[in-house]
């Protein structure tokens, strides 16, 4: 029996000995190291921090630890090791997706909910999965077609 | 678990709320943004009776707890209702963001709780002593300001369908998405062989609470169109007269203007 916040990172088990209202952004890349969870806003309006929660997108800044006891936490760091991030990485490349790269963390997770939900999604459907990140380089529609190329490169991955 | 509760039963909760001065956690959406984190959260997320959303004839009841994802998922949540949630700042904060959340929060600016007040909804406030079901116009104070004791949680929100499927609802904000509505309008009219059946109308992010006005809408119940017509500028005079918004980063007199403006497109779409 622990006192602390067992839940699950990038596949490893872990126990989260801090307050329960510490910020998961924070926790995530100050005690673990996970530096690919950016820090924008701090108030979930740019999307630089997205992480999955049990599968879902949400903003790791709105997050408190608490919340995250029992769940599967997965960041850009996790999902790097996948087959579908291999495809995504290839889909932003082809198109240069991707500037100064401080949204894609987020922008790449959020294109991995987009493609969970529906596997080939129409555009409108992906301007609205990625219309809580927000990019200030490339603007969205290099980003978008990434996502387009993902979803006919990847068929059957998602 | 340090300055946290994580009960996994609503009366371990009630338990927990009535005993110590904990802050309820829902979404956290709008409790994170706050740089200092102060006090104990009560996690309310892996309770099962919050999470409920079930149908009773005309009525919906669907849990506080419920994330505005899982109810635009779920296939009895009502048009108007889906339409406002969709609506609502960007997939990420839907995803966690939840309607007694959204309630909790006081705020004129709930596009959840607009569809609430244009519907008469009530909630659902329990405690370890008992409960009570509040029509949510009763429950909203003033600005920030609930009729919510501190043993209490509010654990559901009760939906009356009856006259929701023949709406109309606007949402005016600064973008498409991630926007914080400067006016949000929701009205309800049902018309049968010519005659208003029902006519409800909500403003919300005007004024300090949401804005529902019965006592105007019944000026056009029960009358048939072609008076409603003969009767609209006088409606829309004491509606007039019945908005008074509050100055934000908008000022009062465009967000007046584009109610009126709403209101009337409104009774034109239902040939008023």
């Amino acid at each position: 029996m622990t006192n602390g916040i067992e839940f699950t990172l990038n596949g490893t088990a872990v126990v989260f000995e801090g307050s329960a209202t510490a910020r998961l952004l924070d926790v995530l890349r100050d005690t673990y190291g996970l530096t690919g969870v950016k820090c924008g806003c701090k108030e979930g309006e740019c999307g630089a921090c997205s992480i999955l929660l049990d599968g879902r997108l949400v903003n790791s800044c709105m997050v408190a630890m608490g919340r995250v006891a029992g769940c599967d936490v997965v960041t850009i760091e996790g999902y790097a090791k996948t087959e579908r991030f291999k495809t995504l990485d290839a889909a932003y490349a082809a198109v240069s997706a991707a500037q100064c790269g401080f949204c894609i963390p987020g922008m790449v997770l959020a294109s991995e909910c987009i493609l969970a939900k529906n596997p080939n999604p129409t555009e409108e459907e992906i301007r609205d999965g990625i219309s809580g990140n927000l990019c200030r380089c490339t603007g969205y529609n290099a980003i978008v077609k990434a996502i387009q190329i993902a979803a006919k490169e990847g068929a059957g991955l998602w | 678990m340090v300055n946290g509760w994580n009960p996994s039963t609503l009366r371990e909760a009630l338990a927990i709320r009535a005993q110590y001065p904990v802050i309820p956690y829902a979404g956290g959406t709008d409790l994170m943004i706050a740089e200092e984190r102060e006090g104990a959260y009560l996690f309310l997320n892996r309770i099962p009776e919050l999470k409920r959303i079930v149908r009773e004839g005309n009525i919906l009841r669907m849990g506080a707890g419920c994330t505005f994802t899982e109810l635009l998922e779920h296939s009895e949540t009502p048009a108007l209702l889906r339409e406002a949630l969709a609506l609502i700042a960007a997939p990420a904060i839907r995803n966690e963001g939840t309607i007694g959340g959204n309630i909790a929060n006081g705020s004129a600016k709930a596009d959840s709780a607009l569809i609430f007040f244009v519907a008469d909804a009530s909630v659902r406030l329990q405690s370890i002593a008992g409960e009570r079901v509040l029509p949510i116009r009763e429950f909203y104070l003033g600005r920030k300001k609930l009729d919510l004791r501190p043993d209490e949680l509010i654990t559901e929100v009760l939906l009356p369908l009856r006259w929701l499927d023949s709406y109309d609802y606007q949402k005016i904000g600064a973008r498409k998405a991630l926007a914080i509505s400067r006016v949000a309008f929701a009205g309800l009219m049902t018309v049968e062989n010519g005659i208003i059946l029902h006519c409800a109308t909500a403003y919300g992010a005007v004024s300090d609470v949401i804005i529902r006005r019965p006592d105007l809408d019944a000026m056009l119940i029960g009358k048939a169109v072609e008076q409603a017509k003969a009767l609209k500028s006088q409606y829309l005079a004491a509606y007039a007269e019945a908005i008074a918004p509050t100055q934000g980063r908008v000022s009062a007199t465009y967000r007046k203007t584009v109610c009126l403006n709403l209101l009337d497109n409104f009774l034109k779409k239902f040939g008023v």
